[in-house]
Parts: C-alpha cells; sequence; structure tokens
C-alpha cells in the first residue's frame, strides 16, 4: 500500500512527512515518495495544502 | 571521531547551532539534503522586531523590507492596526536570510554537506555514533558523539532516535502562499485576515515585501479539511487589490501550532527549532525561536564539549533554560489558540467592536484578564470560551 503522489501539483513542502505516523514518506529534491510502510491512514492526504496525495 | 557534532538540517536552527559551536572551538559537520540551502521556502518569511537586539540578527538591503506594525482584520472588515517591538520587523527573503545564516556559520569554522541526505543514525554495538549520509550515490559516515537535528518538521532523524516529532493533524495549519507583484495597498504593515469562512481556524495574511510585492498567503486548521489553496484563490479573486497581482512564486507547508515536543535532548542527541515544535501557536512564526534555541542548545552543548560528557544530563540545561524561558511564553500563546479556534465570525466581529489597539497589546502580552472581563461585560456568553484565559 502507498499513497499516489501527484507531482504536478507537490510544492515540496514535506507537510506529509511530518503528519506520517509510520515514516513511509521521504522528500528528496522536492519529490515525494512513499514506501511499503504506508497504512493507507490518509493523514497526509489531510494535510498536504497542495491537494496533491490520494490513497 | 571525525567531529565533535554533526547537525541535520541547515535552517535557521542549524546554522545558529553551528555558528556557536564552531566559534567556541568544536567540530561541527553541517548536512542538508537540498542543493540549494533556504528553498523551497514554506513560510510568510515574518520576523518580529523584539527579536533583533538580542539575537545579534542584521537584515542587510535587499533580504528584507522593514516592517512598521500589523493590521488585523475581523470578519466583518473591521481593522485594528497594532504597533509594537512585536509587529514591527521585517519581511525577508529566506532564500539569502538562511544562506546568510549558513555563510556565517560556515565562517566561523563549520563544515558543511549541502545536497547531502542524512539517511538514519550510524550505530556501533547500538550506541549512535553519528549519521548516516548519502551524497552523489555514495553513503558514508560524519561520525560524532553530537548529532543535532534541526531537520524543521520532517524531523525524520529525531524520531528514529526516539523523539516524538510527530505533528498530529489538530496542532498543524497547513498553508498555501504565492508571492506576488503588483499588489496594490502596501503599506509597511503586515495585514491579518480572520474569520472562519476565510481560513477555519487559521487566517489569512499579506506581508509586504515591496511597495508592490507581497507573499500572500493561508494557513487553515489541519483537521478543518478545508482546501487552502483554493480558500486563497477565492480571497484573491474577491478583492479588487489583486486585479492586477502577479504570482511570481508558490510557497507552501505544514506547521506545528501545539506544543513542543515533550523531551528535546537524550544522550549525545539534540533537537533544535521546527523539528522541536519550538513555534508560535498563533502565527506559526519559528524563524527567530528556531535561532535562539540554536544559540541555546550550542551553549549546552559547549558545556558538554568541556566536559567531554555529552550526556542527557549535561545537555539538559539547553531544555530546562528553554522552557523556563520562551516555554512558558509559548503555552500562553498555545491556550489563546485553543479560545480562538471556538469562536465564531460573530464572536469575532463583537470582539473587534469593543477592543481597541491597547486591548491587543495585553494580549499580545499574553495579559488576558482585563480584555477578558471588557469583553464579558457586553457578551457575558462568551465566558464558557474565555475563561480558560483567566
Amino acid at each position: 500500500m502507498t499513497v499516489k503522489v501527484d507531482n504536478s501539483k507537490c510544492i515540496g513542502c514535506a507537510g506529509c512527512v511530518s503528519v506520517c505516523p509510520v515514516l513511509a514518506l521521504t522528500l528528496v529534491e522536492n519529490k515525494i515518495s512513499c514506501d511499503e510502510k504506508c497504512i493507507n491512514c490518509g493523514a497526509c492526504v489531510k494535510v498536504c495544502p497542495a491537494r496533491a496525495l490520494r490513497l | 571521531m571525525d567531529f565533535d557534532a554533526v547537525v541535520i538540517g541547515a535552517g535557521p536552527a542549524g546554522s545558529a547551532f553551528a555558528k556557536r559551536a564552531a566559534k567556541g572551538g568544536m567540530r561541527v559537520a553541517v548536512i542538508d539534503k537540498k542543493k540549494d540551502l533556504g528553498s523551497p521556502v514554506r513560510c510568510g518569511e515574518g520576523i518580529g522586531g523584539h527579536w533583533f537586539e538580542p539575537l545579534g540578527i542584521k537584515i542587510e538591503p535587499g533580504v528584507g523590507y522593514a516592517i512598521e506594525g500589523a493590521a488585523v482584520y475581523a470578519p466583518d472588515g473591521r481593522e485594528l492596526i497594532v504597533k509594537t517591538a512585536e509587529t514591527t520587523g521585517f519581511v525577508v527573503e529566506r532564500k539569502i536570510f538562511d544562506k546568510q545564516l549558513a555563510i556565517a556559520a560556515a565562517r566561523a569554522g563549520a563544515k558543511f554537506y549541502p545536497k547531502t541526505m542524512a539517511q538514519g543514525l550510524a550505530k556501533e554495538d547500538g550506541k549512535t555514533v553519528g549519521v548516516k549520509a548519502f551524497r552523489d550515490g555514495e553513503c558514508f559516515e560524519l561520525r560524532a558523539p553530537l548529532v543535532v537535528s534541526a531537520e524543521g518538521m520532517e524531523a525524520k532523524i529525531a524520531r528514529e532516535a526516539g523523539f516524538k516529532c510527530q505533528a498530529l493533524l489538530y496542532d498543524v495549519d497547513t498553508c498555501y502562499e504565492y508571492e506576488m507583484a503588483n499588489v496594490e495597498g502596501c503599506r509597511r504593515l503586515i495585514e491579518l485576515y480572520f474569520g472562519n469562512k476565510i481560513a477555519p481556524r487559521g487566517y489569512v495574511w499579506v506581508f509586504p515585501k515591496g511597495d508592490d510585492v507581497a507573499n500572500v498567503g493561508i494557513g487553515v486548521g489541519g483537521s478543518m479539511g478545508a482546501n487552502p489553496k483554493r480558500l486563497l484563490d477565492e480571497f484573491i479573486a474577491a478583492n479588487p487589490r489583486f486585479k492586477r497581482a502577479e504570482p511570481v512564486e508558490v510557497k507552501g507547508g505544514v506547521i506545528s501550532v501545539g506544543a513542543p515536543v515533550d523531551s528535546f535532548v537524550k544522550d549525545g542527541f539534540i533537537v533544535v527549532g521546527t523539528a522541536a515544535h519550538q513555534v508560535d501557536p498563533i502565527h506559526g512564526g519559528g524563524i527567530a525561536l528556531a535561532i535562539e534555541a540554536g544559540d541555546l542548545a550550542a551553549q549546552a552543548a559547549l558545556d558538554a564539549f568541556q566536559k567531554q560528557d555529552y550526556s542527557a544530563a549535561v545537555l539538559r540545561r539547553y531544555e530546562d533554560e528553554w522552557r523556563a524561558a520562551e516555554g512558558a511564553k509559548l503555552s500562553k500563546r498555545l491556550k489563546l489558540r485553543k479560545v480562538i479556534e471556538q469562536l465564531n465570525d460573530d464572536d469575532f466581529n463583537h470582539i473587534f467592536k469593543e477592543i481597541g489597539d491597547s486591548d491587543m497589546l495585553k494580549v499580545l502580552d499574553s495579559d488576558f484578564k482585563p480584555v477578558v472581563a471588557k469583553i464579558l461585560l457586553k457578551r457575558p456568553s462568551l465566558l464558557k470560551i474565555l475563561k480558560a484565559l483567566v
């Protein structure tokens, strides 16, 4: 399970990283990636100011 | 050991720590995963004037736009202008400001590793001995008896080390911002617009960076479900002063407006700045708080360096001093945030009608009692909300 990132919307703020309870998200050079630790809780989707994430 | 301290993150907290620690004789490494420090900007870029003298902050020409006060707006448009040391200051260009702090730290002797990712803690026999770094396709270790997390909201290495830096939706604001040219009506005032329709549990800001250039942004409560970009676009579309305004940069981020994390130090480890949620819960500002905490943490680290004892018992001095000073102030501001978020627009309008500039100064000083008394005189029904302040 991973969240999907729309990089055309993402502004590279890493807000999603800060709320992820399982440290599944990483920001490298303004791009977010999600690894298999993801539990689909949706916190990142809710907090994203650019609405760039979806489950 | 390669270094006496490895700092993760070259923002204001990391560079302030590095400068003070390097000046005191420590060998300091600062790593930052970005190739361009200070970017992307995630904030409104305002710094209150009351910080400049105690922190020795100097804003060079071209790096910031001087601000003389704040204009605060109720949902019905009523304006209150507040001029205090706290509401004067500068709106800075973070990309230059942050780099200048890094340059000052480098001049003091700190070694910088930009474009270098902290992948995790380097361990030996279960003990942390530094940071695992990754740069240009190569992994290497930066070894030091002290690791400093100045990672900002991400705080991944601090969390790996066991600090409770995960942010909760209720205790963050989610923010979107444009830097705009051709903004009409900029005065040397920061403008804050309150209202549950405009910005649920937050505010819209216009922070001038020039006579016709401003950061126009919004922060909304993370648990409110509101789309900050859409609300900001609506605010801009509804206001004729932005008719000719052109965005020249898009910024944004998520900021803690809750309590600081419950512990800042462990054996061989310090957390400073926004990573430790050392942020003002009312306005979400943290640049100066980060510089102050970085400096304070470095003083404790120098003490540990002299004793060659980086245990939590020695480093705790930083945490104790911070909590006694800033911690006490910020906890009052958090109380105020939790009261403000219960007010509806009608309450807001009423309060703005009843209070004047001098009352606003008292609120900013956390002297709530006389102001609460004044408001309750006309609207006693607010007692159940406002009593938390007295």
